[in-house]
């Protein structure tokens, strides 16, 4: 019960927030929305601290009979393999309430439609039905398109455009894989209950196909990335913490959850595929980054490079690797979040993005280059932050298994290390690149607010990782059980 | 010939019918009675309504007029789509029949329409079933050239008239060779002329019969009359003989093939895969050109054609009884979100520009439209969705070539429909309103029945439970 309370209380937040009156100051309008956007939260941190250790098999679960002669069911719980992300859908839409400084014009909308977006990013990560799962993935999709085509820049309408096409027929095809899966197999819709895969090998690899290719549209892995740059540089900055710390993980978390043990056979041949997408996510990812001009799409490339190390993991089909895998989920949201936010600060305050034109901010904004810096340290995966425990467990899972690959990945380490420390010594460091960079103010109360919280878990998590990867591992065990691997 | 317990099965029907004369009688004597007569009409669809879920409920069932016509859950639940499809489109009509004054004639038109509509579902004759479609469809000519301020509703109520016309020669024509094939025009008869190998008399009566039948439900490449009625058309009478006549043609298809045919089912199943494969895609590509609502809206309800027709691609094998189930849900479906969309057009207007920025001037009535196209592209939990899913459920079970090939249809136009339904969406939301031109305002019954049908798009999916059930007990098999 607390699970649905969970999941639709950002649904009724979105209608309260749409009833408050017009004539209500953007102040009070902030403060409802940030007193809303924390319940979920606060529910989140009730079960972790409540039931972290019997996160396994799925607890906390409702099993409702919804459409009887096909097996569907209103089936949510929590288990490991969700439970991160389920956190991160609660911290992030938090952090966006309080990071949507540039969002000006019909803020009661904004808040409402962010709110809807946060029910389908929750039930994702809660159902245990594949048609409720993909009912879930869905939700998420107009309210991202409506954030990014009302509030986002001059470029936003083909971005959303796009974002829409190009993510609805991937989902689509994901759909008519699932169909089949659930018919073929009954009809039964329960994820549990199809666990291990009763199918024959060649109907599993017929139904992996689609599958795949919808969830790997949704990371998205390389050669299906193209939607992906227009919209994260269209996007207001509270938005863009939304959709790129969880959106991709819709794609990574179905790899993991859907995937991998209800098709354990069919996804066998593609998985060398996928770990060789996931290398050329962090080779290409990487390469391009290096070129951008643009501070956002700098960060939006890391992050295509970042989520390779996600479906490497995946890939590799062994416990360090998958750990790994469900661990970077959530690393790549704190950082990612992180990261995006202070380039929206650095945007507002200096009034470009053109990493030529910046330079020297250290001096006039020590507390937002630091915690650039930070970020971009994490994104590396230098040690002291948590993004580096996640990606060693990716490379040292993907290298048993692919070892090619695992090389590959840990060079793109280098790479990274490359780009962002390029980006970081010509926008923080060195010499002041404008007269009028001087006087910018640092970062504000508000800002600190939306960013060192992200710090200090990136942080919390390096040095405790076992805080999450303990709550994950019994329910990735089963995953294991269910492919049959070690 | 005549029981009591045949009027009992004609209830709806009869109900219906006498409605329709007071609100004729009463316009005809009572002057200036236009608030009289709309919520005479209105009453008599609800009226209709009850009396055929009633029907349904207590489990009634039965054959009449020596076995013509047949009443059970399958007939009944599509009676009750018609009379829920007229009372929003009276709803719908009051403000605009009201201003040129034949209210009463333009309310009985539509009850009139219902009552072949309704009679129409439960003919197990081919030729009581001619005579039922005749009286849904001569009504509905003189619905669509109703308007007579504008020069498209004449001009597309002729091209109507014109094309229906000829389709019912040819569902005439299919229907006698039928008869002469198997000497009878009962369906149970026809039956067994049906198996074996075709005799070309028999084959070419059932190229016919589905020509027909194409024309009617507006499948490629028998569709063209669709834009320019649905134009010319009154929007309400748009939105009802988009979705009432349309449920009715469907459904005595089904009663036709299942019941007449059913040994013939890898001939015509193959040719409903042709044709909704074909009108999935005539339908979407015709409606990306379009920058008037209603022909869009037009163009998108051919493309619901063929959605529906793939279902019937899968009437064979183990799909059967989800197809069958499919149809029905897709009907309903259709009905709450496509009604709808129309009675916005009455809100805002017909030119896809109305629309621009509709989000901040009238915020709920451009959400009420988002959540209308969003359920006519098929996005979860909205109510096309489910319609779309079962379709793709009956298409796996049947597991045929040709219903994978009906399935990849569906999914690849699903894709291609994104770009004019939402086209709308970033208008209202996207744009900034243009100033100056005031677009119509509507009633507030129209506004009520916008936010109603909304409310039932977005919950259709709570009530899939019973649905299904009542779908699979209304199933023909």
């Amino acid at each position: 019960m607390i699970t649905t309370i969970t999941i639709f209380f950002p649904l009724l937040a979105a209608i309260v927030m749409g009833a408050l009156p017009r004539t209500m100051d953007a102040r009070a309008v902030r403060y409802t929305a940030l007193g809303l956007a924390a319940v979920p939260l606060l529910l989140v941190l009730y079960i972790y601290l409540a039931h972290r250790g019997d996160l396994g098999a799925p607890t906390l679960t409702q099993d409702l009979d919804w459409i009887k002669s096909f097996g569907i069911g209103y089936r949510v719980g929590l288990d490991g393999l969700g439970f991160g992300m389920f956190f991160l859908s609660a911290l992030l839409t938090l952090v966006a309430v309080v990071a949507s400084w540039d969002v000006r014009e019909n803020l009661k909308q904004y808040f409402a439609i962010l709110f809807v977006a946060e029910v389908g990013m929750l039930g994702v990560f809660a159902a245990q039905d594949l048609i409720l799962f993909y009912v879930f993935f869905e939700i998420t999709l107009i309210p991202m398109y409506l954030l990014v085509g009302v509030w986002g820049d001059e470029n936003r309408r083909p971005a959303a455009v796009k974002f829409f096409i190009y993510t609805f027929l991937g989902s689509t095809v994901m759909l008519a894989g699932f169909l089949a899966l659930g018919i073929l197999s009954g009809p039964n819709f329960s994820i549990e209950a199809l666990a291990g895969g009763g199918l024959s090998r060649g109907a599993q690899v017929a139904i992996a196909a689609p599958i795949l290719f919808g969830l790997l549209v949704k990371t998205p892995a390389v050669p299906l990335h193209s939607w992906l740059l227009d919209v994260y540089v269209s996007s207001p900055t509270s938005t863009n913490v939304v959709l790129s710390g969880i959106l991709p993980k819709l794609g990574t978390y179905g790899l993991l959850k859907v995937a991998l043990p209800l098709l354990p056979q069919g996804v066998e041949p593609y998985l060398p595929i996928i770990a060789a997408l996931g290398v050329v996510n962090i080779i290409y990812g990487s390469f391009v980054a290096f070129m951008q001009p643009d501070l956002k799409a700098l960060v939006a490339y890391s992050s295509i490079a970042t989520l390779g190390f996600i479906l490497l993991g995946a890939a590799s089909g062994n416990a360090l690797g998958i750990n790994g895998a469900v661990l970077q989920q959530v690393t790549h949201g704190l950082y990612s979040a992180l990261l995006f936010i202070l380039v929206g600060v650095i945007a507002a305050r200096t009034g470009t993005r053109n990493i030529r034109e910046l330079g020297g901010l250290a001096a006039s904004m020590p507390w937002a280059g630091a915690l650039l810096t930070i970020g971009a340290l994490a994104a590396m995966g230098m040690p002291g932050l948590a993004v580096f425990v996640s990606e060693f467990m990716t490379i040292m899972g993907g290298y048993v298994a692919f070892p090619i690959a695992g090389v590959l990945a840990a060079l793109g380490i280098i790479l990274s290390v490359m780009y962002l420390s390029y980006m970081v010594r010509r926008t923080v460091f060195g010499p002041i690149k404008r007269p009028e960079y001087e006087g910018v103010k640092d970062a504000g109360p508000v800002e600190m607010a939306a960013t060192v919280p992200l710090a200090f878990l990136l942080v919390l998590l390096f040095f405790f990782p076992g805080l999450l990867v303990n709550v994950q591992r019994p329910a990735v065990e089963l995953v294991l059980a269910a492919i049959g691997g070690s | 010939m005549f029981t009591a317990q045949t009027f009992v099965g004609l209830s709806p029907e009869i109900v219906a019918f006498l409605f329709s004369m007071v609100v004729l009688m009463v316009g005809v004597f009572v002057p200036n009675a236009r608030g009289l007569v709309a919520g005479i009409a209105a009453f008599g669809a609800v009226a209709t309504f009850v009396t055929a879920a009633v029907l349904l409920l207590s489990g009634f069932g039965g054959e009449f007029l020596g076995n013509a016509y047949v009443v059970d859950a399958f007939a009944l639940y599509f009676k009750l789509i018609v009379a829920f499809s007229a009372f929003f489109a009276i709803l719908a009509a009051i403000r605009w029949s009201g201003r040129t004054g034949d209210s009463p004639e333009y309310l009985t038109l539509i009850l009139s329409v219902a009552v072949g509509a309704m009679l129409l579902v439960s003919m197990r004759d081919l030729f009581g079933l001619f005579v039922a479609i005749e009286l849904a469809t001569i009504p509905s000519y003189a619905l669509v050239a109703f308007d007579r301020s504008r020069r498209e509703s004449p001009e597309g109520g002729m091209k109507y008239l014109l094309t229906g016309v000829m389709a019912s020669s040819i569902l005439l024509y299919g229907i006698v060779l039928i008869y002469g094939a198997s000497g009878s025009a009962n369906l149970a008869d026809v039956a067994e002329t049906f198996t074996g190998s075709l005799s070309p008399v028999a084959l070419m009566g059932l190229v016919l019969l589905i020509s027909g039948f194409a024309f009617k439900l507006s499948a490629a490449p028998f569709h063209f009359w669709t834009p320019d009625a649905y134009q010319g058309a009154p929007t309400s009478a748009a939105a009802f003989l988009s979705v009432a006549p349309k449920a009715a043609t469907f459904a005595i298809l089904l009663r036709v093939l299942l019941e007449g045919m059913p040994d013939a089912a890898p001939t015509w199943t193959a040719v409903m895969a042709f044709l909704a494969v074909l009108t999935m895609f005539v339908g979407n590509l015709f409606a990306l050109r379009q920058r008037n609502v209603r022909r869009m809206l037009a163009y998108s309800s051919v493309a619901h054609s063929g959605y529906i027709l793939g279902a019937f691609a899968a009437l064979r094998g183990a799909g059967v009884d989800t197809a069958v189930q499919a149809v029905l849900i897709y009907m309903a479906a259709y009905a709450v979100m496509n009604l709808g969309a129309f009675f916005v057009i009455d809100l805002v207007g017909e030119d896809g520009k109305s629309f621009n920025g509709l989000f901040k001037s009238r915020p709920g009535v451009a959400v009420c439209m988002g959540i209308f196209m969003a359920a006519l592209v098929g996005i979860p939990p909205l109510s096309g969705f489910w319609g779309k899913a079962w379709v793709i459920f009956a298409g796996v079970e049947a597991a045929s070539a040709a219903t994978y090939i009906v399935v990849g249809a569906l999914v690849i136009n699903s894709v291609l429909s994104v770009p004019y339904y939402f086209g709308i969406i970033r208008n209202m939301f996207f744009e900034d309103p243009v100033t100056g031109d005031e677009g119509p305002k509507g009633t507030g019954l129209v506004l009520f029945s916008v936010y109603a049908l909304a409310v039932a798009t977005v919950v259709f999916g709570f009530f899939l439970g019973p649905l299904s059930a009542l779908a699979e007990r209304s199933g023909l098999l």
